[in-house]
This record gives C-alpha cells, structure tokens and sequence, in this order.
C-alpha cells in the first residue's frame, strides 16, 4: 500500500471573517496519484491546496507530506517537496528574461549552477519556450506567459505537484500539451494534483477525485463512480462531461452509463447494439 | 420585442448591424521603428440584428483584438496601423469617438474584476448613462431595465467586489445594457469562472437573445456551449477568418478545428467516432440530439 | 471581502442627508476653529460637540471607539511630552533636576492634544457621513475635475484588490522556495525586489484593462456628464452654512481680538 503523499487529519481553517473555509476536513491522496479537486468558488478547494505546502496553517489538524507532519517547516524547505502553480501566471513573473523566471525556484532552493543551467534548458524544452529564453515573459501573450510559469515549476520537478486552475483561458491544443506533459511527470511517479472546472479533463484524466462544498469534503473517490453520483453532482451544481451525461440517458437501454471518454462510450455502445441484435 | 426594436433603432431584424471589410491592423510597436507584426490579416465578417456569432480561435489568433475594434478603443485609443473598413450600426468606427460607440456597442471583458469600479452595482450600472449625460430620470429607468433583464434587481446596493464571478459578470452585463446598445461584443465573459458562474452567464446570453433584438459577438473557449446560443461559427487564427458558418457545417471540419488546437463540442466528437466506424452520418452538437438518435438505433 | 478604506456608515440620519459640501465647509471650519483656537476648555468643548454630533446621526459607538483605538497612543504622547518639551510660565507644579512640569505647559499640551483628536474626528464626521461616490460629486461641484475624482474613486476601490495580489504574489514566491525571513537585511531586501516587480507589473496591467474598461463605458475625459442624484443644496445645509459661516467669523473675529 502505497504512503499516502498527502494527507490531511481533520484540518479546519477559517480566515478572518466568520465563515470557515474549512471545516474537519479528512483526505488522503497516494503517491503517484493524479488527484483532482473540484468545487464551486468558495468551497474551500484553494484553501485546501495552501494547506498542503504550509502557505496557510490549519488552525486544527494536521498536515502530512509525504508521511512528514508539516508543522514546524517553512514554506521555503517544504517548497522542495511540493510544487504549487497559481492561477494567474501574472501573479508570480517578475524576471528580465524567460531563463532568469524559470530558474528563480531552483536558485531558491540552493541548486548548483551546472544543475540549474541543465534543469532549465530542460523546462524550456519541454514546453516550447527555446526561442523566447531571452525575452522578458511579462511580454508575452497569455498562452506564453502561463507556459513559463509551468515550466518554473516542473524544472524543480517536485515530488508533489499542485496546479491551481493551470488550464483556464488556455486553448484546448495548449491545454492538451500542458496535460501530456503532466501525465509525463505523473509516468515518472509524481503525484498530480489538479484543482479545476473542467469535467472533461477530470474524467479523461483524474485517477482520484475530491469534490468540496462549502468548506466539507463532500465525497472522494474515482471519478467513474462520482459522475454516477447525479443527485450529489446536482446539489453542488456540477455536472458531468456530456458523454457522461449521454451514457446516463441511455442506462435505461442496458448501456452502462458511465462513460468518462467517447472511446470508452463507443464500446459499450456496440456492445448493447450487439446484444440488441443477437 | 422586434417591432418595438425596429421603432427604437430604425435597423429592422436581419439587416447588417455589423459590417468589417478586408480589416488589417498592427498595434503600434513597442520600440520605435520596430516592426510591429500584424495582428488582423483582411478580416471580413457581417452580423445581423438578432443574431448571435460565436467566434472561435486559439490564443493570439487577435480575437480579443477585433472585439475592440468593434467599438472604437481600436484605432483611437491605441494607435497602430489601421487598414480596412469597419461599420457598426451605420457609423464607421474611424469617423466616431469611442465615447459615441459606446451608445451602439457594449463590450464585456474576461476579468470580472477589473471591469467593474464603482461602490455599488447602482453605480456601476449608472456610469454609462451618467458618462452619456443622461437626464436623472433617464438614468433611473435604465437602471431598472438593466437590472431587470440580468435579473439582478436584489444585488441593486449592494458592493460588486463582495459577488461571486457570475454575479459580476451579470452586472457587468447590465452596465453595457443600460448605454441601450445594438450590439453586445463578449470577449470569453466565462472563462475565468466556476461552472455556477458559467451557467450563469450561458443563462444570461440565452435571454438576451430571447428578450431582445441584440446582435451578439461571443468570444469563447467553451465549443460544448456554442450549439446551445450561436447562430453561426467564426473561427478565426492567425488574423484570418478560416471557417464560417452554421454550427452543424463549422464543427464538421474538425481536422480544420484540430489543427488549430480547437476542441470539437464532446457530442461532435462522438458522431465522428460513430461515423468513421458505422458509415453513418450523425452531426451531432448536444446530448440531446445524440440520446434520440442512439436511442433509435439501439432500440429499432 | 472587505470593501477597503471605507469608514461610511450608511444611515438615513440627518447627516447622511446633508450635502457633502457642507460637510466639507464644517471640516474647514473646524480646522480654522482648531488651529485658532487655543483655550483648552473650548478645544474640550469641540470634541463634546462633535460626539453629540456623531450620537445624533446614529453612528455606532463601535466605530467611534475604533477612531480613538488609534487616537489614544499619540494623544497620550502629546500630553506626556508636550509639558516636558515646553516648560513655560508659573505656576511650577512639580520640578525634579532640570525638568520643571508647569501649570501652563500641562494646559498647552492639553490643547495640542485635543486639538489633534478634533482635526481627525472632524474629517470622521466626513467620511462616515459621505459615501465616496457622493464625496467625490461634492468635490467635482465645488471645481475639482471630474477626472481626478474618478481617479481617486477608483484608486480607493483598487486598494484592497492590489493588497489582495500582493499577498498572492508573495505567497507565490514563497511557494517557489523564496525564504523571506533569512539572511542579512540586504539580503531580505533584495529578496523582495521579485514580489515588488510582479506587484508594480500586475498594476499596470490592471489599469490597461480598466482603461479599456472605462473607454467602453462611454467616459471621455472633460466631456460632460450627469449624476443619477444631483447634488441640492436643501433648507437644512443652509442652515448649517449659516451656523458654520456665523461660528468661523467669530472665531476669527474674537481671536483678532485677542479674546483668547
């Protein structure tokens, strides 16, 4: 059984108004996971995330990274063990050159300049980003700017990756390269973990899913059995990708109904039609 | 509701409100005597009163960037190189201030935040009235007609920075339509929200295109809502126009919209699976139509 | 989310009703009172004043507390110190070395005290009693231009978003390894310079949108515009403007006259 990489024991947190963020809060995501955390705005999703590498301190519970409780450390040391990528690439480029921004975390965190040099050629590799290694990234247009900020962040290549919303405004082709290198990092054994809206993402991806409402832990599980879950979906106001709702319609006809991908939905199709004709 | 938009406006329904001819434009450079790349490369599109166009396109293929040409801002306030013809409701944008623009198109950005500054969503709604020189009794009632329509009357005191996204963008929504335009430009009003603000939004454009003789320019993103809203399909790359057309004939071009790194609607993802395997020729763009005839199939 | 630097409390009291000129005219007028006036007793008398002011218009006793919460320290140190600073005249109350605390001075810091208290609670009785929008309007009728007030109206609004990012951005930052509490002080420093720059970018970029914004809405610099409530000058701020037109002559009537 693998460790849980994440874990968090009955964490509570409320910021300076009245209403908690968080309430007794409960999860645990294996390492090597590809978790996504889904929720309206306000149920607690980002909260949960800055518990995670100490940029908030649960004010009951507690947090363990990789089987080590959190507590005592600063976020700079638990910055080496996990990653996290904030929504708005603007909140964080500040660099004179696309190199200079996506070396910052690794000269941070006391890298030598061989291993930093190496890293960063890597990052810009993976991501495109060779031709504009010069260019000031606050230049850039939007697609760019979000690449760098990634890129920043997978040359530290921790073993615990959050992505706060990593996708939004990002084209569908720039979204699926951003995935595919992802699940390269997760192959290696990295745990993902993806806070987002976009369903078609989690069922075609997620391994693992949280869904938050309102500071609680609603329900965790994987993501074929919580699409199933309509009532549950409903009351949060989600809803499942539309080959999910379309299998659902077609329960009634013996088809499973749980497709997460149009692959998948195809071949319970024809095996129904099968049936239906055999 | 038409008629009483004709009486308005003297634009009947189906007439152009929106016409860009062989539009060309560079912004200005950002060192002097650099050269500045062209962002819109012979743009030509026309749309009419009451008709929704859902403009498609990856980053940087200038969509934002023809939304504000559509009201002014380009060329008169950012300069660059300006070629081509561009008519909204009769005034060609290079002869009218964005200032008087203003009264025919509404533009609504992507960021809630930033797009809204005033004390209260009274305010907000009241700016472009005021900004118009509108009589007092002439601002109140647009206010109630702006509030009314986004169904935002109970939001009237109080504080935008105090609402979720999708209550933002609906005042956002309410402010361009007390300035009474004929146009509403929505450059991705979406994209930046939680899927209760998306729905929100998706819920505002469907009764504005049911409750008033607007023609709406949607910039987005999100292709599974475009069969619910638009009347027809831009897709625009690279500062040229690709595909036009219905929906139905737009999204049967995928390897077109692929390439671009365009997502196919789900449900037109499924019919191309279906057709490539069964020789059928399903074209389907929503669930619904997909679970009729699926449906059919299994069951006749 | 706080709604920033706001201190308005809204209320259908009488002050709330009056015209933020007038309300502007009584901070003039207390500010002439204040500086002109040196008598602590009188300078005592204002602050009274202005608290049954405030009791009358309703405005919570929390909020008022919340104005002498910051007032007290520097009262406070205006009182200890102004008598050891400023030894004059006689009666000696107490003498120890060279430090002589006398009947006059003490009187003197007093006023120096209470005449601070009632510079801030006179510009109190303004802003709790004027939302900004309305302030603004005041302020653009009395000749400022439309231009700067919309500046200052947004730049008030603005101010706990841009609070809000910089806290995002230094969280960013930290989260990739940045230690803000190690180091040498030049070190610390200079560790802040990245959060600083992405603040002043993310500002820019701000103000590029809400031009755009603003240009949408139809605002053109110096073109005219309306209000929704145009501002009326009614029975009761006339009344006011008497009073204060009546209070401000005497003060400066009675001080040329060396009453006080």
């Amino acid at each position: 059984m693998a460790e849980p990489a994440i874990e968090l024991q009955r964490c509570s947190y409320r910021y300076e108004a009245a209403i908690p963020a968080l309430q007794e809060v409960s999860c645990g995501i294996r390492a090597g996971t590809w978790a996504a955390v889904i929720g309206q705005n306000g149920s607690g999703k980002t909260t949960l995330a800055k518990l995670c590498n100490g940029l908030l301190r649960p004010d009951e519970g507690r947090v363990r990274i990789l089987g080590q409780d959190i507590a005592g450390q600063p976020v700079s040391r638990i910055a080496r063990h996990v990653g996290y990528l904030f929504q708005n690439p603007d909140h964080q480029i500040f660099a004179a050159s696309v190199w200079e921004e996506v070396s910052f975390g690794l000269r941070n965190l006391g890298f030598l300049a061989a291993e930093i040099e190496e890293r960063v050629e890597e990052a810009l590799a993976l991501f495109g980003l060779e031709p504009y290694a010069d260019h000031p990234p606050a230049m850039l247009g939007y697609g760019l700017r979000r690449q760098v900020t990634v890129a920043s962040l997978f040359a530290l290549r921790p073993p615990v990756l959050i992505l706060d919303e990593p996708t939004t405004g990002l084209d569908w082709g720039a979204t699926q390269v951003l995935l595919g290198r992802l699940a390269e990092l997760h192959g290696a054994g990295h745990t993902v973990v993806l806070i987002t809206h976009d369903m078609r993402l989690v069922a075609q991806r997620a391994q693992w899913v949280l869904i938050l409402h309102q500071g609680r832990l609603l329900i965790e599980g994987p993501p074929r059995e919580l699409f199933a879950q309509t009532e549950l979906l409903a009351r949060v106001s989600l809803n499942p990708p539309p080959i999910t709702r379309l299998a659902q319609k077609l329960r009634t006809l013996g088809m499973r109904g749980d497709s997460l991908t149009v692959e998948e939905f195809y071949r319970d199709y024809a095996a129904v039609k099968g049936e239906a004709q055999s | 509701m038409r008629s009483l938009w004709e009486a308005l406006f003297g634009v009947g329904p189906l007439e152009p409100v929106i016409t860009i001819q062989n539009l060309h434009y560079a912004y200005p450079p950002l060192t002097a005597g650099a050269e500045a790349p062209p962002v819109l490369k012979g743009v030509s599109l026309s749309l009419s009163s009451g008709e929704c166009l859902a403009l498609l396109g990856p980053t940087g293929a200038g969509k934002s960037t023809l939304c504000l040409t559509l009201n002014g801002i380009i060329p008169h306030l950012t300069g660059g190189t300006f070629r081509g013809e561009v008519w909204v409701a009769g005034q060609d944008t290079k002869e009218s201030s964005p200032g008087e623009l203003s009264q025919r198109v509404g533009v609504v950005f992507q960021d809630p935040e930033s797009q809204l500054f005033n004390m209260t969503v009274e305010d907000e709604v009241a700016f472009g009235p005021e900004s118009l020189a509108l009589p007092p009794n002439e601002i109140e009632a647009r206010i109630d007609e702006a509030l009314d329509m986004m169904a935002i009357a109970d939001l009237r005191h109080r504080s935008p920075l105090a609402l979720s996204g999708g209550q933002k963008q609906r005042v956002a929504l309410a402010a361009m339509l007390a300035m009474r335009p004929q146009v509403l430009v929505l450059d991705e009003p979406a994209t930046s929200l939680d899927p209760a603000g998306k729905a929100s939004v998706l819920e505002a454009i469907l009764r504005l295109r049911r409750e008033t003789g607007m023609a709406i320019l949607w910039v987005t993103q999100d292709t599974d809502q475009v069969p619910l809203v638009a009347d027809r399909v831009l897709l625009l790359a690279e500062g040229r126009i690709l595909l036009e057309g219905k929906p139905k004939g737009v999204f049967a071009q995928a390897e077109e919209l692929r390439g671009r790194g365009l997502a196919l609607p789900q449900m037109c993802e499924l019919a191309r699976h279906f057709n490539e395997r069964e020789g059928t020729d399903y074209g389907w763009l929503r669930v619904e139509e997909a679970a009729h005839d699926l449906a059919e199939a299994i069951g006749g | 989310m706080n709604t920033g630097f706001d201190l308005y409390v809204s209320r259908d009291s009488w002050l709330n009703r009056l015209d933020p000129r007038t309300k502007l005219a009584f901070v003039g007028v207390s500010f002439a009172l204040l500086l002109l006036g040196n008598h602590p007793a009188l300078l005592a008398g204002n602050l009274v004043g202005v608290h049954i002011l405030l009791w009358t218009a309703r405005i919570p006793s929390g909020r008022i507390g919340w104005l002498w919460g910051r007032m007290w320290p520097l009262t406070l140190l205006i009182l200890l110190l102004w008598p050891l600073f400023y030894p004059t005249g006689e009666p000696v109350l107490w003498a120890f070395w060279r430090i002589r605390i006398t009947v006059p001075s003490v009187l003197q810091g007093v006023s120096a005290a209470l005449r601070v208290d009632g510079l801030a609670f006179a510009v109190f009785v303004l802003l709790v009693g004027t939302d900004q929008a309305r302030l603004v309007q005041g302020l653009v009728r009395l000749g400022m231009p439309f231009d700067w007030g919309l500046t200052l109206a947004i730049g008030l609004r603005y101010l706990p978003l841009l609070y809000g990012v910089y806290g995002t951005i230094t969280d960013a930052q930290r989260a990739r390894g940045w230690a803000a509490e190690e180091g040498s002080l030049v070190t610390r420093l200079r560790g802040y310079v990245p959060t600083l720059v992405a603040l002043v970018i993310a500002t820019l970029r701000l103000s590029d949108t809400l031009t755009l914004a603003l240009a949408a809405r139809g605002f053109q610099p110096g073109s005219p515009r309306t209000a929704r409530h145009p501002l009326h000058l009614r029975p009761a701020d006339w009344w006011w403007l008497g009073a204060l037109g009546l209070v401000f002559s005497a003060t400066v009537g009675l001080r040329l006259g060396r009453v006080w």
